[in-house]
């Protein structure tokens, strides 16, 4: 016999109300808990893929739509931009580098990008096997896509138009698998790499051998435009990704771009704070939502050790005639409480992880971003002692009352 | 052994009582009948160390009990006291035994399975024991509180009412188990009521 389970005992015998109590905490810290686990991942994942980019060049249109598209890979882009024009930005004293991409093709809904061997250099991406692509119509693919796809080295495949997997394949022209990234937790996880020119040439081929008029529906989009002529010149491209030498770049280059050519520059760390402050919305309205129920769990908690104490009374008398000390007492439900508090931290906390995992499951298969982090957050251990202090209030406002009963009148009223 | 000296204890002005003193030594049993409102109660949550006398005192085992700070008073009473309520109560979400075993938990004593088993077994409720109390009819009900007054094997056992929701053949057989029981551990046993049918039970009686 100790006192913890006599309180076990006593939320056993009011199952309902205890049930009640902990499915309002588990609601409210598993949803603090997953805002956290996701604001935490997107965060990372945003702030990741957007190291060291300082500017993003593709066609006019929306700046954060060119950002989503180039750096995440997440949307269409807007357009094309004429690689000479890309080009010219390389005798800009204050580019430090350019990194060209092409893309517009896809195999199995993973994106297939043409660009240059400084793009995997940014990301410091690794090779787990293989080669780096070197030829034409060579790639190396990101480990995500070889999990998923089930690609090797030596295999072939053909990429279908466009960015989602329904988009008419180029069957005469085959990619060819010669390397595979380790995994880098950036966006070249999930993106099948090769050179730009093998984006030319595959649309190059395809309108040689197809009669124009197909050629000019499948290109209607206006996402990869195959110029007749074969120079570099005359080539477009989707974007490009520019590193500033210093600051100064910031202050000039963009304005340059957007009055003096057909390119828009877009600047990553403006518009992905634009994007999280129009999240931060909807965050913190779940966020306070959050907070109501936790606060209502505190008020069920406390009505109802409230209304068993009432029924109570006369335990509490009769266990304080048999010689429990009041403060003995008080603990025993100040338990009730905590037990309660722990037992809806704990369950919350296991919502929440499933709730990421259902929700990573559907942002990979829409996204292809993965957010597989369940370790525990440090901010969940201050949740977990702001659990226990609602637990503690919530069971010690009405428990107080133990201090104030009258032994005698209430043993002898029943 | 129990005795007291002069108690007075009063509610309100107008509610007064003054009480005969009272003696019962180990091993003896008394009976203090009276009707309602005489402060049967009274007198008893007195003797019990429940209440502080206005004037008067309570001399329990040949200690007076008059100067005792609350916390050896609950001491004392958890050692030396075994209490039966009218109505038998008990902490509703333990099981029979455990709220047997309460009574050693609570006191600070060990807890003795093998004496609670003993105690259900002479009291017949052995079958009852991992039942909740609720379950139990009211006559085994008070055969439980019988055992768990017992159980740190009190120097008095005091008796609110004890039979006075039993019909005659329960009346019977608990008055019988509490003589019995106080007289196998040398207890003193004192009994309020106003149950009519105890009168030729006890030959030391006193009349509020």
């Amino acid at each position: 016999m100790n006192l913890f389970k006599i309180s076990i005992a006593n939320l056993r015998e009011k199952k309902l109300n205890s049930f009640l109590s902990a499915l309002l905490l588990t609601l409210g810290i598993g949803m603090i808990s997953l805002l956290l686990l996701l604001n935490k991942q997107l965060d990372e994942q945003f702030k990741r893929n957007l190291k060291g980019i300082d500017m993003v060049v593709g066609a006019k249109g929306s700046p954060l739509q060119v950002i989503l598209s180039s750096i995440y890979q997440i949307d269409a882009p807007t357009g094309n931009i004429p690689l000479a024009e890309v080009n010219a930005l390389r005798k800009n004293p204050f580019v430090k580098t350019v990194i060209p991409l092409s893309m517009g093709d896809n195999y199995q809904g993973f994106r297939i990008l043409g660009t240059t061997p400084k793009y995997t250099e940014h990301f410091k991406a690794k090779l787990a096997e293989g080669h780096l692509y070197n030829a034409s119509m060579e790639v190396t693919i990101g480990s995500k896509v070889a999990r998923d796809s089930k690609l090797k080295i030596g295999d072939q495949f053909s990429g279908s138009h466009g960015l989602d997997s329904e988009g008419e394949k180029h069957e005469d022209k085959k990619y060819k698998v010669v390397g595979i990234f380790q995994p880098s937790g950036t966006v070249v996880d999930q993106l099948i790499i090769t050179r730009l020119s093998s984006v030319w040439d595959i649309h190059e081929h395809s309108e040689g051998a197809e009669a124009p008029e197909v050629a000019e529906v499948e290109h209607a989009d206006g996402q990869i435009h195959t110029d007749p002529e074969p120079d570099e010149e005359g080539k477009n491209v989707t974007s490009a990704l520019i590193q500033f030498r210093n600051p100064m770049g910031l202050m000039t280059i963009p304005r340059q771009i957007n009055d003096n050519t057909s390119m828009q520059a877009a600047l990553p760390s403006i518009e992905i704070n634009r994007l999280f402050s129009l999240l931060g919305v909807g965050i913190e309205t779940l966020r306070t939502l959050a907070l109501i129920i936790i606060s209502i769990a505190g008020v069920s908690v406390f009505i109802s050790l409230y209304n068993s104490l009432k029924d109570r009374k006369y335990e509490m008398a009769l266990m304080l005639s048999m010689g429990a000390t009041r403060t003995r007492l008080f603990l025993m439900l100040l338990i009730e409480g905590l037990s309660l508090a722990v037992i809806g931290f704990f369950v919350g906390i296991i919502a929440s992880r499933i709730g990421l995992w259902v929700f990573s499951k559907s942002a990979e298969q829409d996204f292809h971003y993965s957010l597989g982090k369940f370790a525990l957050l440090p901010e969940e251990i201050y949740l977990f002692f702001g659990a226990l202090a609602i637990g503690v209030v919530a069971a010690a406002l009405p428990s107080l009352g133990i201090y104030r009963l009258n032994i005698s009148r209430t043993l002898a009223e029943e | 052994m129990i005795s007291s000296n002069q108690l007075r204890f009063s509610y309100s002005a107008q509610k007064k009582f003054s009480f005969p003193d009272i003696h019962c030594n180990d091993k003896e049993t008394l009976l203090i009948l009276g009707q309602s409102g005489k402060g049967k109660t009274t007198l008893l949550h007195l003797l019990a160390l429940l209440l502080t006398p206005e004037s008067g005192e309570v001399v329990i085992a040949g200690k007076s009990v008059k100067n005792l700070t609350p916390q050896e008073i609950t001491v004392t009473r958890a050692k030396n006291i075994g209490i039966i309520y009218q109505r038998p109560h008990f902490v509703s979400s333990l099981s029979v035994l455990d709220n047997i075993l309460l009574s050693n938990y609570l006191a600070n004593q060990k807890e003795d399975h093998q004496k609670a088993r003993q105690l259900a077994e002479q009291l017949g409720f052995a079958d009852h024991l991992s039942k909740k109390t609720n379950q139990l009819s009211q006559g085994e009900q008070q055969r439980v509180s019988i055992a768990r007054s017992l159980m740190n094997n009190p120097n008095i056992i005091l008796a609110d009412e004890p039979t006075s929701n039993l019909d005659d053949d329960n009346c019977q057989r608990v008055i019988q188990l509490l003589k019995k029981q106080s007289a196998q551990i040398g207890a003193s046993l004192v009994v309020v009521t106003h149950d009519q049918r105890l009168k030729d039970e006890f030959s030391n009686q006193v009349f509020l």
